[in-house]
C-alpha cells in the first residue's frame, strides 16, 4: 500500500502544480493525471479493479436514486455535480443568447435613474443575488461589461464598482449549493439539498453582505461621486434593446425560473441536482432547436473534462488511505477540539483559495471532513459550513484566486482600465479577512 | 515609399539597435515606432507613464497571473493584446513603418513585404555604449546590459515561437560593432531596397 500511497501523493502533487502552472491546458492534466492515478496506483500498485469500478462510479448514475430519491452513497467520480454544472451551463448560455443578462442589468440602472452611487450598491446586490443561481463567471462577465459601458455615459470610473462586484458574487457564489463549484461538491458528496446551504452558509453570506456593502461604500463613495459628465437619461440604453427574441427571453426567464423553483424544493422533492441540470439543460434545447448548435459550442466542456480527471485523481488519494491520514493528522493537531479544528480548516482553506483553484482543494477536503466527523452529523455538517465559506470568500481575495475575478480584472483591462494586484488586494483582501473571520466567529457561536 | 514594408528590430542593450532602426526608418521616409506606442496607448488606458514602463515589453508574472476561458488578469497580457491590435492596425490602414522591439516579428510575420532584422553587437562595444548614454561605471552598466537582456529574451521568449537572438527567427542578424551604427544602416538600407525589388 506504501507504493500506492507515494504514487498517489507524486500525481496529486504533479497534478496541482501543471494546474497552476497553465503550461498545458487544465483538462488534459487532470485527465492524463487521473489515467495514471488508474494504471499506475489501482492497476500496478494496488492490482485492485474494485478501486478502479468505484472510482469511476458509472454504477451510480443507473441507480434511479441518483435522479429522484435517496441518493446512493459514493466515492470517486461525482457524476451529479458534473451532470448539473453542464445542465446549468446550457440553461445560461440560452440565457445569455435571449439577452436576459444586459436587460437585467440595464432594467436595474434605470431604476436607480443611473445615479452612480445607487447604481454601485445595486450591482452589488445584483451580482451576489444572480450568483446564487449562475455561475460567477457569467455574472461578472455581463455585468463588468455593462458597468464600463454605463460608466463611459455617465463618466466615472468602473474600477470601484467592478472590485465590488467581484467580491459580492463571490460572496453570493458560497450562500448556495449552486453558487460555486466547491459547494455542488460538498452538497453532492455530503448529501446536503439547496437549503441547507442557504440556511447555513446562505445566512452568513446574507450578514457578510450587509457589512461589505457598508464597507465597499465606504472606501469607495467619494471616487465614484466625482462623475465628469451631465447625462440625459433619456439617452441612455433602454432594458429591452437588450433582448434579442421577446419569445426566446420569455422562455428562457421561464426555464430559470423553473430551475430556481427546482432547487430550493429539492429537499421535499427530492430531484436529485444532476435530474435538475438535466432537465434545464434538456428544456433549454427543446425551445432553442434551432440555435442548438451555437449554445452547446459555448458550453465549457473543458471544465467538465478537468472535473472528471480530478475526481479520479482525489479518488487515488481516497483509495490509498492518504485523506483519512491527513484528516487523523488534523485531528490530532486539534486535539479533537472543534474550535481548532474549525479554525484550522477555515483559514486554511480561505489562503490557499486565495493562490490556487478552490476546486481541486474543495474535491479533496471533503472526504477528509467525513473522515474527521466520523459518523457525527453535526459535526460534519459544522466543518461542511466551514469549508464552504473558507474555499468560497477566500479566492475573493487576490486578482487569481477565482474565475470571476480573472474575468472582471481582464474585462476592465481590456477596455483601458489595468487592475494591478495591489489596487485589486487593497479592496480586497481586507474584505476577505473580516468575512472570514465573521463566518468563524458566527459558526463558533452557532454551531459549537 | 511605393511599396508597403513592414521593418521589424530586435536588438541586444547596447547594441543601437533603437538608433539604427530610428534611422533607418528615417532614411526610407517611413514611421518609426517604439516605445512611443505605449504612448499613444496611454490615451486609451488608465496607467501613469511609470506603471506602462513597469509593464512594457515585460513577461507575465507565472504565478500572479491566471488565465480563465481566454481572459487573463495579466497586465502585461492586456498591453500585448493591446499593442498587437495597435500594430495591426496600424499595417491595415496602409501605414508603412519601422517596429523596434515588441515581438514585431511575430505580430507582422504573415504580412507581405515584412523584413525582420536583429541587431546584436560585441560585449565590450556594448558595455562602452551603455555607460555613455547611462553615464554609467562599467559595473553598473554591465548590471543593467545584462538584465534588459534577460528580460527581453524572456519577454520575447514567452510570447513568440522563435527564439529572441537565434538567426533561424530572423531574415538578417547584424552585428552593428564591426560597422559602427552609420555604416550598419547603409548596409539595411540597401538590403531592404533589394527586398523591395527597388535596386537594380
Amino acid at each position: 500500500m506504501l507504493v500506492a500511497q507515494i504514487i498517489a501523493v507524486v500525481i496529486f502533487v504533479v497534478m496541482f502544480v501543471l494546474v497552476v502552472m497553465e503550461k498545458i491546458e487544465k483538462q488534459y492534466v487532470t485527465l492524463g493525471c487521473g489515467l495514471l492515478t488508474l494504471v499506475l496506483v489501482f492497476g500496478i500498485a494496488m492490482r485492485d479493479m474494485n478501486a478502479v469500478v468505484e472510482t469511476l462510479n458509472f454504477k451510480s448514475i443507473i441507480n434511479p436514486g441518483f435522479w429522484i430519491g435517496e441518493a446512493p452513497e459514493s466515492a470517486g467520480i461525482d457524476w451529479a455535480t458534473i451532470i448539473f454544472l453542464g445542465g446549468m451551463m446550457v440553461m445560461v448560455e440560452g440565457m445569455a443568447k435571449a439577452g436576459f443578462f444586459r436587460w437585467l442589468c440595464m432594467l436595474l440602472a434605470k431604476a436607480v435613474n443611473y445615479k452612480p452611487i445607487p447604481l454601485f450598491l445595486a450591482f452589488m446586490v445584483m451580482a451576489a443575488v444572480l450568483s446564487m443561481f449562475i455561475d460567477s463567471i457569467t455574472v461578472i462577465l455581463f455585468l463588468a461589461a455593462v458597468t464600463i459601458e454605463l460608466a463611459k455615459l455617465l463618466g466615472f470610473n468602473p474600477v470601484p464598482m467592478i472590485l465590488s462586484e467581484i467580491f459580492c458574487a463571490n460572496l453570493g457564489g458560497s450562500a448556495t449549493m449552486c453558487g460555486d463549484p466547491p459547494n455542488i461538491i460538498i452538497g453532492s458528496k455530503l448529501h446536503y439539498a439547496f437549503v441547507d446551504f442557504l440556511t447555513n452558509t446562505g445566512l452568513i453570506a446574507g450578514i457578510a453582505l450587509v457589512v461589505m456593502v457598508f464597507y465597499f461604500y465606504a472606501i469607495y463613495h467619494k471616487e465614484l461621486s466625482q462623475v465628469s459628465k451631465t447625462v440625459d437619461i433619456n439617452s441612455m440604453p433602454k432594458p429591452t434593446e437588450a433582448i434579442k427574441s421577446k419569445s426566446g427571453f420569455i422562455i428562457s426567464s421561464l426555464i430559470f425560473a423553473c430551475a430556481v423553483v427546482m432547487l430550493i424544493t429539492h429537499s421535499s422533492t427530492h430531484l436529485s441536482v444532476a435530474f435538475i441540470g438535466t432537465t434545464v439543460a434538456v428544456l433549454t434545447c427543446i425551445f432553442n432547436i434551432k440555435d442548438i448548435k451555437e449554445i452547446m459550442s459555448k458550453v465549457d466542456y473543458k471544465i467538465l473534462l478537468f472535473f472528471v480527471g480530478l475526481f479520479v485523481v482525489v479518488g487515488g488519494l481516497e483509495q490509498t488511505g492518504i485523506l483519512e491520514a491527513i484528516a487523523g493528522f488534523i485531528e490530532k493537531v486539534s486535539g479533537g477540539n472543534i474550535y481548532v479544528m474549525v479554525a484550522i480548516i477555515i483559514w486554511v482553506s480561505a489562503i490557499a483559495s486565495a493562490f490556487v483553484d478552490n476546486i481541486p482543494f474543495a474535491a479533496t477536503m471533503v472526504p477528509i471532513i467525513q473522515g474527521l466527523s466520523a459518523g457525527n452529523p453535526a459535526l460534519q455538517a459544522t466543518l461542511a459550513w466551514t469549508l464552504s465559506m473558507g474555499t468560497d470568500i477566500g479566492g475573493a481575495a487576490t486578482p487569481i484566486g477565482a474565475s470571476a475575478n480573472v474575468v472582471g480584472t481582464a474585462i476592465a483591462g481590456k477596455n483601458g482600465y489595468p487592475i494591478s494586484w495591489g489596487k485589486y488586494c487593497k479592496s480586497a483582501a481586507p474584505a476577505t479577512f473580516i468575512v472570514i473571520l465573521m463566518s468563524m466567529v458566527i459558526i463558533y457561536l452557532r454551531y459549537c | 515609399m511605393e511599396k508597403q514594408v513592414f521593418i521589424t528590430v530586435g536588438r541586444e542593450f547596447g547594441s543601437a539597435g533603437h538608433i539604427i532602426g530610428e534611422k533607418l526608418s528615417e532614411r526610407l521616409g517611413i514611421h518609426f515606432y517604439d516605445r512611443k506606442i505605449m504612448d499613444e496607448l496611454g490615451k486609451q488606458i488608465h496607467l501613469d507613464d511609470e506603471e506602462i514602463k513597469k509593464y512594457d515589453e515585460k513577461p507575465k508574472k507565472g504565478f500572479f497571473s491566471r488565465t480563465v476561458n481566454g481572459y487573463s488578469n495579466s497586465i502585461e497580457d492586456i498591453l500585448f493584446d493591446m499593442q498587437c491590435q495597435f500594430i495591426r492596425d496600424k499595417a491595415d490602414s496602409g501605414e508603412s513603418f519601422v517596429l523596434v522591439g515588441r515581438c514585431g516579428e511575430m505580430v507582422l510575420g504573415d504580412r507581405e513585404n515584412h523584413i525582420s532584422i536583429f541587431i546584436l553587437g560585441d560585449k565590450e562595444e556594448k558595455i562602452n555604449r551603455v555607460m555613455e548614454v547611462y553615464s554609467l561605471p562599467r559595473d553598473s552598466a554591465y548590471e543593467k546590459m545584462r538584465r534588459h537582456d534577460k528580460s527581453r529574451k524572456a519577454y520575447h521568449n514567452s510570447r513568440c515561437e522563435g527564439k529572441w537572438g537565434d538567426s533561424r527567427t530572423y531574415d538578417l542578424c547584424v552585428n552593428s560593432s564591426k560597422l559602427g551604427i552609420d555604416r550598419t544602416v547603409d548596409m539595411l538600407e540597401t538590403y531592404v531596397k533589394r527586398r523591395l525589388g527597388l535596386l537594380g
